[in-house]
């Protein structure tokens, strides 16, 4: 119970300087301190508010239900650390990480006001690196793993053994395609599906020439240093490839090279030097214009789950740096990301485009979407939490009387299918990929 | 007293170990400030600490026992829906618990009976989604579908969806009370049985005891179940459309309609409310201000600021239109019906009908205040009034002249006064003034702001929304009706002789004056000496 009047200040005054930079919180304390404890990042858009089931888009305070877990309650407990009044301890840290930063509350947020909600997590996660409390072990795992073997799983089996005998990647091509960790070790059938694709549609592709991890987990889990070391590698190489185009199946990927990389090394994504595609945009395009063939029928109750990272995260990046004045107004002239122009009718299209499927939609979707709790590091850290949200967003799914669940990202097909498997669940659970791949089989 | 470790011990037994917290961390998340409803002024900064300990109880039996248990060892305890409503939702005193309702979100609906239940978790946007399913429709208050429906109704509960269906106290039909002691009260007819339909009760019903005019803050008990009737609606759906932050529900055109009227005075508004009133016609009627008309256009807050720029007091004063919400509850022809006799009135008055979309964004499911913190980043709706219409009408200007005094701090608004529509059929009138600044700001006088609209409506004999809880009792307890502070601190001490729920509520404003040299350099009326400290 202070007053201003003895002398004591609560409040962060502005600095007049500001910028986009996730590396100092200082940069997002006016957010905080702005948050109203609407929950609107909690709640799904009241406008499409589903009924008195499926409430909620935040994972993490719907599972662990303490306002600590919503972004309010973060943005609280961050506030205190930057006045100095709250330390780190380990709830401190499951509360900061057991969150998928699936950034339904940065659009939640922005429906009605202009908080950097996104940025502010993530920076709250660089903090607990710098002051030496984070990231979690899982996530210095992974770091490990990517140091000593190139991906994050830490096999030493050879990343391009997911190549099928009659598929050859160009030397060169104007597109590259980028596998990632998780189709070229875990889940062939999504890179294999993707180079199928390619050949159906006579489109020539090569691969990066030692291809590693892009960095996902290590960026998200807060260790900026070593993941902007991973982003101008990988920057660098595509750029000697002489590609135009890079595109990738997997959404964690696809936002790294569309947003994250440029955020790190402090570009515009237009300045990348070449663009960032995801499957589902460049199959999109070439359906439409005539040179892929979907003829084949599938004939299934389909529901489509739009990953975050492709979806409400994937606008793209634009450096920013100014003075914040009166009543918080910033110059110069900010376009906010509010998560508008995410890949979300894409996919779609693909897959009502496929004979006999009948694309049904979910209580959330969009940029509501529930996130299946994997995403970011967190299921590597935190395996109950990617859990319990794949239940929860599995339930939902039923509900829709859905026989196939498909998803454009890897992450989220293996949380799905787990769960599935462990429920005894007969629902398949599919990548898009392997969708596009069934529809132009011959 | 902190929280002893045997009394934690019996919360754990009670909700289970997980449903309880006293880690800092955890009670840091809870606190009220920085941001929001009121926080940022002296009554968040002087008179709210964080919570000693958060519970989060799923069951009117655990909400019992857990307050038996406080009543037991004097530990003060605060109820809490959402949080969403600031200082007033937070401890006021070190140590204390915060019951947190969210897990208490059961729901029902009763088609038949047009009524659904709830728990104080529930928010209001699923209980319309729910009830529009069927046909009907409930009330969402203005200040947000993201409010607990309870939280709400026993505090507040309109907007202008109450231009037909009038004051919140006759949708509650019944409610459960949990008193401080840990007793079970039912009130209204779920005193009688589980058939909460017809609303009243045997005997004395007690359901206006909550309520007064704006409530009593959680400080009388905690409500863990009302029953809230429904009110018929036509059937067609309002599809939800567009993507954040551009979402509306889109209209069946010939169900249902907003139409924009431009009139050429305060006066045409006010008779034009009158009279679709009195044909009975239209769903919701209000004045739109032209700053809602600004932040309904802006793409964010450097946007509005340049498009309010260049506004004047000329514009401001001379912007007059009456938003009108047509209904064909019963048919098309209806809805047709009633727009013939719209146009009747407004030819008569001088409105103009301005191309109006078809859809709505804020009023109907997702009642959206938070888009209000855009400006300035901080906003209170300092007060209302329901009077007649033409009374109501009255006091906006009156907070109009006396916000210049208080600008800067406050937003540099060029005289709005504030906004006002019609309710009950137009039998009454309600009228709010809201204020905005940023609390990077001196914040003094935002409070001093605060009080002196009391001391200005005490002097005009204005009975407005600024009473009991919301503003100091002894100041405005012996203007209003015989001694209402004194009828209310009995009411307190019988229910809560302990005084654990929320203290030092009803009396958290008293002590905020004392406790705040700049409030209490404008002090003039006596308080006793023994104010809870
Ligand atoms: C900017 C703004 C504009 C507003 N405009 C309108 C408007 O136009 N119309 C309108 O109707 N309302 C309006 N309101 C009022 C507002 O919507 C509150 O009524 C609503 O927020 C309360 O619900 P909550 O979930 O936020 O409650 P909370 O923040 O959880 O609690 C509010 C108060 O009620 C107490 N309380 C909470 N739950 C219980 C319970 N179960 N039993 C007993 N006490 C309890 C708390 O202790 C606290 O004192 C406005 C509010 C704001 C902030
Ligand atoms: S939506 Fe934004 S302002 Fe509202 S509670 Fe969430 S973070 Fe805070
Ligand atoms: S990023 Fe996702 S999980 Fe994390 S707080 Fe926001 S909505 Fe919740």
């Amino acid at each position: 119970m202070d007053s201003k009047n003895e002398g004591k200040q609560r409040y962060y005054k502005p600095r007049a300087e500001v910028a986009l930079d996730i590396e100092d919180m200082e940069n997002f304390v006016y957010d905080m301190s702005r948050c109203i404890k609407c929950k609107g990042c909690t709640w799904v858009d009241h406008t499409y508010m589903p009924g008195a089931k499926f409430m909620t888009r935040c994972p993490s305070a719907t599972m662990y239900e303490y306002d600590a877990y919503g972004a309010y309650g973060k943005m609280r407990i961050a506030h205190g650390m930057a006045e100095g009044k709250v330390e780190w301890n380990d709830k401190a840290l499951e509360i900061m990480y057991a969150c998928t930063l699936c950034g339904a509350c940065d659009v939640g947020c922005k429906r009605n006001l202009d908080l950097e909600v996104e940025l502010t997590l993530e920076s709250i996660r660089v903090k607990a690196v710098k002051d030496g409390v984070g990231p979690l072990p899982a996530h210095k795992k992974i770091a490990e793993n990517v140091k000593k073997t190139g991906n994050m799983f830490g096999s030493s089996k050879k990343r391009t053994e997911w190549i099928p005998a009659d598929a050859k990647p160009a030397d060169k091509a104007d597109v590259l395609y980028f596998v990632g960790c998780t189709a070229s070790y875990t889940n062939h059938e999504i890179a294999q599906s993707t180079a199928k694709i390619f050949k159906a549609a006579k489109v020539n592709y090569m691969l990066l020439k030692d291809e590693s991890c892009c960095g996902n987990a290590i960026f998200s889990s807060g260790m900026v240093d070593e993941a902007r070391e991973i982003a101008k590698k990988n920057v660098e190489a595509m750029k000697k490839s002489g590609a135009k185009k890079l595109v990738t199946a997997c959404a964690e990927g696809y936002r790294m090279w569309k947003v994250d990389y440029p955020k790190l090394l402090n570009i515009a994504t237009a300045d990348l030097g070449f663009e960032v595609l995801h499957l589902v945009e460049f199959v999109d395009e070439l359906v439409k214009n005539g040179s892929l063939k979907m003829k084949k029928e599938f004939n299934t109750r389909m529901v489509y789950h739009d990953a975050c990272s492709l979806s409400r995260l994937s606008e793209p990046w634009t450096p920013w740096e100014g003075k914040r004045g009166w009543m918080g107004c910033v110059e110069p002239r900010l376009k906010r990301r509010r998560g508008t122009n995410g890949v979300y009718e894409q996919p779609r299209d693909i897959l009502k485009a496929i004979p006999g499927v009948d694309l049904v939609s979910l209580p959330r979707e969009r940029e509501n979407a529930y996130c299946c709790g994997a995403g970011r590091g967190t299921k590597e850290a935190f395996p109950e939490f990617a859990k319990w949200n794949a239940n929860h967003r599995l339930e939902e799914i039923r509900d829709a009387g859905a026989e196939t669940l498909v998803t454009a990202c890897p992450m989220c097909k293996n949380n799905f299918a787990q769960n599935v498997k462990e429920n005894g669940n007969d629902m398949q659970v599919m990548d898009i990929s392997e969708v596009i791949c069934s529809a132009i089989e011959s | 007293m902190a929280i002893s470790k045997e009394v934690y011990k019996v919360f754990e037994s009670i909700v289970g170990d997980y449903y309880v917290s006293n880690d800092p961390v955890i009670c840091e998340s809870y606190r009220s400030g920085p941001g929001g409803y009121e926080n940022g002024t002296g009554y968040e900064r002087v008179m709210t600490t964080i919570p000693g300990c958060v519970i989060m109880p799923r069951t009117t039996e655990e909400v019992q026992k857990i307050v038996k248990v406080c009543y037991k060892n004097d530990i003060p305890y605060v109820p809490y829906s959402t949080g969403f409503y600031g200082p007033k939702s937070h401890p006021h005193v070190e140590d204390a618990l915060l019951i947190d309702l969210k897990r208490m979100n059961d729901f029902y609906l009763d088609e038949k009976h047009y009524y659904v239940e709830v728990g104080p978790g529930m928010i209001y946007s699923p209980i319309q989604e729910e009830a529009m399913r069927h046909g009907a429709y409930v009330v969402i208050g203005g200040g947000g579908a993201q409010a607990s429906a309870i939280a709400n109704l026993i505090g507040d509960g309109w907007s202008p969806l109450s231009h037909r269906i009038g004051l919140p106290h006759r949708r509650i039909l019944g409610t459960e009370l949990v008193l401080p002691d840990g007793e079970l009260l039912k009130l209204g007819s779920l005193a009688n049985s589980d058939d909460p339909f017809w609303g009243e009760c045997p005997g004395p019903d007690l359901r206006g005891i909550l309520r007064g005019y704006t409530g009593v803050r959680g400080c009388l008990g905690i409500v863990t179940r009302m029953a809230i009737k429904t009110l018929p609606f036509q059937p067609e759906r309002l599809q939800p459309t567009g993507i954040s932050p551009n979402t509306v529900l889109a209209f069946p055109e010939k169900r249902v309609k907003w139409i924009n009227y431009v009139v050429p005075s305060k006066e045409a508004q006010v008779k034009a409310m009158y009279e679709i009133g009195k044909a009975e016609i239209g769903g919701a009627v209000t004045k739109v201000p032209l700053f809602w008309r600004s932040i309904a256009k802006a793409e964010d807050k450097e946007h509005f600021w340049e498009m309010w720029g260049k506004e004047n007091e000329k514009t401001v004063a001379n912007f007059f239109i009456v938003r009108v919400l047509l209904i064909g509850y019963t048919s098309e022809e209806q809805l047709e019906y009633d727009e013939a006799v719209l146009a009747d009135i407004m030819s008569e008055v001088g409105g103009e009908a301005r191309p109006t979309k078809p859809s709505d964004e804020s009023w109907i499911k997702n009642a959206d205040s938070a888009g209000m913190w855009l400006m300035c980043g901080d906003y209170v709706s300092v007060d209302y009034v329901i009077e007649t219409l033409s009374q109501a009408t009255e006091h906006g200007p009156t907070y109009a002249e006396l916000k210049k005094k208080y600008t800067p701090p406050l937003m540099p608004d060029y005289g709005d006064p504030g906004w006002f529509q019609s309710f009950e059929l137009g039998h009454q009138g309600y009228s709010e003034f809201l204020i905005y600044w940023d609390h990077d700001d001196d914040t003094d006088p935002v409070d001093q702001f605060y009080l002196d609209t009391s001391i200005m409506n005490i002097n005009h004999r204005f009975y407005t929304s600024l009473l009991g809880p919301h503003q100091p009792m002894y100041l405005t307890g012996p203007q209003y009706g015989p001694n209402y502070h004194e009828y209310f601190l009995k009411v307190k001490d019988e229910f809560d002789p302990k005084w654990m729920s929320h203290p030092p509520v009803p009396l958290a404003h008293d002590v905020l004056i004392e406790r705040s040299p700049w409030l209490k350099k404008m002090k003039y009326w006596e308080t006793p000496d023994d104010l809870p400290k």
